[in-house]
């Protein structure tokens, strides 16, 4: 099957990776470059400005935009009638359009676009357009949009999505257990909350094609849509990635092509060059979010604390379209019992439409929400056996050898143990829980710990596969290019230190290149962690071919055997050291002899085997672990939560740039924070009541705890050097821990996040009683 | 008057330029003097990432009205620093990869600026206080205050 | 953004003519903490924003007899860092504390956070536990009225047309007096306020007689700062003591009418009230009496 990486990689002597190098992008970012969308639209560009539906599921029965059109100053207003082609924007399955034209299923979705010169009559122009709505009854929960009757969102039935999970038999492992607990869990829907808002600009070419700028994850799924939707063969859409502040998700589902569809229209109609920003409001309620989940779980346990049985029922709100909803839900399905080692699990996941706005990608897609549930629950077990929560996850946790719950084996790539350990002896478990329990104050502490695996990459939700290409320029400097994206997280500058490595020529010399359909090859969405994971596989391959390359120059010139030639630092050289060339004399000789130094490459993962009536057998190629702990201090009169400390260790496989690694561990890790405490995106009767940044709380910097990260390394299958993703992973386990944390200071269990200072003195209240 | 002719300094050059009543701050630094550098993540003022000292205090440029900017001093975030003389709060973010995304990287160096020409000796509190008002999504703050800290202690040095 | 025009005026007679002599539709705009996103989220249509911040006469913080005086252009930064705010009000730096970062208070005004008149403004009620007065100039003279007076409900003050808010006044702190402010939201910077409140505390050392009190909540019985003076009334002339607090607290509960929105619930809000008086008591009884912990 797959070769190991420490076989792969054996004789490597590693120069650059796993050094914390500076990140390639950070110059013109601490200067405040002109590097993002809305920094460089051109001079003459029509800006748009959007009429979205104010009703959350209605029939539309006159859509009237004249007086729009007739208000001064603007020069075109655009809408489904204006589609050449097919009238979809959409990141999975064909129910969402571009413009509604008979139908909203959520309050703020697109009908029209107006276009300016003047952003402010554009504006004001959106106030003239008249729609005429008929109400539908609507649904608002998917609980209810389940029932029997209810109303439809679209016409197949409001279930997109269900699958299942069916190991063993849990009935008769319910029989052998001593302990049955049960256990629901909410979730809320969380917005990703990029700090740049969704953008894009477009530009007619002289030659009928166009050119897109944007900020986006997934250059080639923008392609594709714009295509479609202009009626135009892919290569005649050109996606560039502009400079991208911040991303997390919904900027690889539908808004991106929303955003450069409408503004596309706009351009390709009156042949000039148009601009769309979504406000911070309109970012909120179009683009996707967390999928809020109804948990409900059932576990059987012996005394001794072995986990006998457990069952696992999920539905999970994906709002008016399905996004990658059905993708969420495969994962969550998949992940549903923790990183446990169960003989019999039986998991029923659905995912449902209703008329709140939508779900779908974002960072941790389903694991942190299953990891709420399932580390609450275990927690729960604990308590009721008299056991520290600790022991019980040792007891069951995953090692080599053990079998997960869609019974893959796991292989020595698994470094939960060692996660555990050492985040509890940082987190000095078994002092602070004893010291803490004399806390008899109006300010408790707690100590909480949760863990969590993390399938890596695609695994089952498609074709896992990157292209990279370099090249070497006259000058010497070795530019990389992939359609993968960076949006923040350092994994394309961390690419370059792999090529560095397989190349043995100085890190230095390496030039990241945008995303530009153009110039590259498609590499899939820039999603499920998998930059460092893929393209750092496909890199290396790319790498390696150019390497070679050079070596052969290199023996030519030395007039040597190629199997006499090693290289080291940028120099070639025999191997008693006597004659040498230099990096540069063998790109110069190279040009001298029209010698292309330029080579493209894709790597493809092998694709996984499996049952899919009953989700068993090997899903992803291999998994991340971790161990979060979280120290929290509850001020009992007014349920506000203060989080001390976090460990976070995890088993990334191995770091490329541990700084930057760092980084990611402490961002999520903060959104986690978030996801636990503060952020909840609140409809009501479908209209997000709290969609600007006034309402909706993200941490500040003082709330924030001390945060000490453990990198730990067991090589995983996959990942050049054996790295696992971790871009998605930090984010998982926060909301467990500190969950669990609260249960320990105030034996309160907070079963919906977040965790709100309500909620909290809620349950005190309650307790009281 | 729905037009005004508005004089002041921005990173140490005089502008006169005719500006509408309702243009913000942030309008006229992007769009009339093409200085991308400044931010706009929410248009209400509650995220800090349009952040530029204004007279030498940090204020909010979106919630400014340009007109009201007159005869005042701006600094954005590109009179700070140059490509081949980074400001030393610039190398400090770069050595730490403080910087991810890099959308609220402007404002929190301006911020820094703020605090370090106020206070050059800031405890990691302050530094906290300093950064209170800008929010980071991708970073979680904390390789941000390590840069503000680093370059506290080599502005301190170089000043000897 | 709305269209509309900016008058600015030359300096504060100039101003006083313009409202005078224009009925309605003229909003005075110190910087657009607040109005702006009232225009954007179209709740006001203004024609006309006369703009104040110019009037560097209007920023001052002074000290005349027994009055503090801070001109209505100052801001909370500047407030804070005058010599003349000493140790003794130190309830201005609780409130920019977590007033939302240094861009905000370098921009929020006195004038400006009592004319927005809403239960997010922070300032209020500390102004009314000081009895603070406002003193409001118009082309044809001036007058004094109480904070109190002055905030009549939400966005809604006895502001005319023709007058600009100048000048806050309020006595100085007794010796034996000192005031305390405190909040509770979602976290810890950039907050609004579940539940936001400030105490005046006249103490005496011996026999811990409360002398005078004053307290005031971000709401009370309407959505705008108001003093809970049924409260007062069962704690002055008390002792301060566990039993005086709590049937203080008691009266409190009954006294608030709160009401319940999408961020939190009556009953949370009644709860978290309670909780912050017993907190404000106690800090400003160890201000005042060097003991910790009374109630």
């Amino acid at each position: 099957m797959m070769e190991k990486p420490a076989a792969r990689e054996q004789k490597q002597q590693l120069q650059f990776v796993g050094k914390s190098l500076g990140r390639v992008d950070s110059l013109d970012k601490v200067l405040g470059k002109p590097i993002y969308t809305t920094d460089t639209v051109p001079e003459n560009a029509l800006y748009l400005k959007v009429v979205k539906s104010t009703v959350a599921n209605a029939r539309i029965k006159k859509i009237d935009l004249s007086k729009a059109r007739n208000y001064p100053g603007v020069v075109i207003v655009v809408s489904a009638d204006d589609i050449p082609g097919i009238n979809e924007s959409t990141a999975l399955l064909p129910d969402k359009p571009l413009f509604a034209t008979d139908r909203v299923r959520f309050a703020g979705e697109p009908i029209a676009a107006v276009a300016s010169y003047d952003p402010t009559i554009a504006e004001e122009a959106t106030d003239l357009a008249e729609i005429e709505y008929e109400p539908l009854p609507a649904v608002f929960t998917p609980i209810e949009a389940m029932q029997p009757g209810a109303p439809l969102v679209h016409e197949n039935g409001n279930v997109c999505k269900n699958m299942k999970v069916r190991k063993g038999n849990t009935e008769a492992g319910f029989k052998e257990a001593d302990l049955i607990v049960e256990g629901t869990y909410k979730t809320p829907f969380q917005e990703p909350v990029p700090l740049e808002p969704e953008a894009g600009f477009v530009i007619p070419e002289p030659d009928g094609s166009v050119t897109c700028v944007g900020s986006i994850q997934s250059p080639f799924h923008v392609q594709t849509g714009i295509a479609k939707i202009l009626s135009l063969k892919p290569e005649q859409v050109r996606v560039i990635q502009a400079a991208t502040g911040g991303a997390f998700g919904p900027k690889s589902d539908e808004t991106p092509v929303d955003v450069l569809g409408m503004a596309a229209l706009v351009a390709v109609k009156t042949r000039k060059p148009a601009a769309l920003s979504y406000t911070r409001e309109e970012s909120m309620i179009g683009h996707t979010k967390r999928h809020p989940f109804v948990i409900s779980l059932k576990t059987g346990v012996k005394k001794d604390g072995t986990l006998t049985a457990w069952e696992a029922r999920l539905v999970s709100d994906t709002g008016a379209y399905a996004s990658l909803g059905p993708l969420v839900l495969i994962r969550a399905c998949l992940h549903a019992t923790g990183p446990y080692n169960i003989p019999n699990v039986k998991t029923d996941a659905y995912c449902v439409y209703t008329n709140n706005t939508m779900a779908g990608s974002f960072r941790g897609f389903g694991g942190p929400q299953v990891h709420f549930a399932a580390e609450s629950q275990m927690d729960e077990i604990a308590k009721k056996l008299g056991m520290d929560p600790v022991d019980l996850r040792k007891k069951n946790m995953l090692r080599p050898g053990a079998l997960t719950a869609t019974s893959q084996l796991v292989d020595e790539g698994c470094g939960l143990e060692e996660c555990i350990k050492r985040a509890v002896k940082e987190s000095d478990w078994y002092k602070k829980r004893e010291q803490f329990h004399a806390d008899n104050g109006t300010k408790r502490r707690g100590l909480g710990i949760a863990i969590m695996y993390h399938g890596n990459s695609l695994g089952p939700e498609g074709n896992d596969f990157a292209t990279v290409h370099m090249q070497i320029e006259r000058d010497g400097k070795i530019k990389l290019r992939t359609a993968l994206t960076e949006y923040g997280t350092g994994a394309p500058s961390a690419l370059l230190q792999i090529a560095a490595d397989t190349m043995h020529v100085p890190f230095d010399h390496f030039i990241l290149e945008p995303p530009d359909t153009d110039f590259c090859n498609d590499s899939g969405p820039t999603v499920a962690s998998r930059t460092i994971t893929i393209g750092g596989r496909a890199t290396q391959m790319v790498a390696g071919k150019l390497g070679q390359k050079l070596k052969e120059v290199a023996a030519d010139m030395l007039q040597l055997p190629l199997s006499d030639i090693e290289s080291n630092n940028g120099v070639y050289h025999d191997k008693s050291d006597a004659h040498s060339v230099t990096f540069r004399d063998v790109v110069a000789h190279a040009y001298s002899r029209g010698i292309a130094l330029k080579e493209s490459g894709t790597f493809t993962a092998p694709r996984c085997e499996y049952d899919p009536e009953t989700s068993q057998g090997s899903f992803y190629l291999q998994y991340t672990y971790g161990a979060v702990t979280a120290e929290v201090e509850v001020d009992t009169e007014t349920g506000r939560v203060r989080v001390l400390k976090m460990v976070a260790a995890y088993d990334v496989g191995k770091a490329i740039n541990p700084l930057s690694l760092e980084g990611q561990i402490e961002g999520g890790t903060v959104q986690g924070l978030g996801y636990a405490l503060m952020e909840e995106m609140i409809h009501k009767d479908g209209i997000v009541v709290n969609p600007n940044l006034g309402d909706y709380y993200v941490p500040t910097s003082l709330d924030i705890p001390e945060i000490k990260t453990i990198i730990v390394e067991y090589p995983g299958a996959l990942g050049p050097f054996g790295a696992k993703a971790v871009g998605e992973p930090p984010i998982v386990l926060p909301a467990a821990a500190i969950v669990n944390a609260i249960d320990n200071a105030i034996g309160v269990r907070v079963n919906e996040i977040p965790a709100t200072p309500e909620r909290v003195l809620s349950g005190l209240r309650n307790q009281r009683k | 008057m729905s037009k005004h002719l508005l004089k002041f300094t921005v990173n140490g050059k005089d502008h006169a330029l005719v500006v509408n009543s309702h243009d913000r701050l942030i309008d006229v630094l992007r769009n009339e003097l093409g200085l991308k550098g400044t931010k706009e993540g929410c248009s209400t003022g509650d995220c800090g990432i349009c952040a530029v000292l204004m007279d030498g205090k940090l204020v909010n440029s979106c919630l400014i009205f340009a007109i009201q900017a007159r005869n005042r001093k701006i600094t954005t975030i590109e009179g700070i620093g140059t490509a081949e003389e980074p400001h030393p709060i610039q190398r400090a973010f770069m050595k730490w990869n403080a910087s991810q995304c890099g959308y609220c990287i402007p404002a929190m160096i301006l911020a820094a600026k703020d605090l370090l020409d106020k206070n050059p000796n800031p405890t990691m509190e302050d530094i906290k206080h300093a950064t209170s008002g800008i929010i980071c999504r991708c970073t979680g703050y904390l390789k941000i205050f390590e840069a503000i800290n680093t370059a506290a202690i080599e502005m301190k040095a170089e000043s000897k | 953004m709305h269209r509309f025009d900016m008058f600015v005026p030359e300096d504060l007679e100039d101003l006083l003519k313009y409202v005078d002599s224009h009925q309605s539709g003229v909003h005075v705009i110190a910087n657009g903490t607040d109005l702006i996103n009232r225009i954007q989220r179209k709740q006001v249509t203004p024609k006309v924003l006369a703009d104040i911040s110019g009037l560097n006469e209007l920023s001052y913080v002074r000290k005349e007899g027994d009055k503090l005086k801070i001109g209505a252009l100052t801001t909370i930064s500047e407030l804070i860092s005058s010599p003349i705010i000493t140790k003794h009000y130190d309830v201005f730096r609780e409130v920019a504390a977590k007033f939302g970062g240094p861009s905000i208070i370098n921009m929020a005004t006195v004038g400006g956070n009592i004319c927005s008149a809403s239960s997010s403004e922070d300032l209020l009620p500390v102004l009314l536990v000081l009895n603070a007065e406002v003193r409001l100039r118009s082309l044809r003279g001036e007058r004094t009225t109480t904070v109190e007076e002055f905030l009549k409900g939400k966005r809604a003050t006895a502001l005319k047309h023709n007058e600009i808010l100048v000048e806050t006044i309020f006595r100085e702190l007794e010796p034996a007096s000192t005031c305390s402010f405190d909040k509770v939201g979602m976290r810890n910077s950039l907050i609004i306020a579940f539940v936001n409140s400030a105490v005046y505390l006249k103490l005496a050392k011996a026999g811990r007689l409360v002398e005078d009190i004053r307290v005031a909540f971000n709401r009370v019985n309407g959505k705008i700062p108001q003093r809970a003076r049924h409260t007062e009334e069962k704690l002055r002339g008390m002792k301060l003591s566990e039993e005086s607090v709590a049937e203080t607290v008691r009266a409190l509960k009954h006294e608030l009418k709160l009401t319940s929105d999408f961020r939190v619930s009556e009953e949370y809000r009644v709860d978290v009230a309670s909780a912050l008086f017993k907190r404000m008591l106690n800090r400003c009884s160890e201000k005042l009496v060097g003991e910790r912990g009374i109630v």
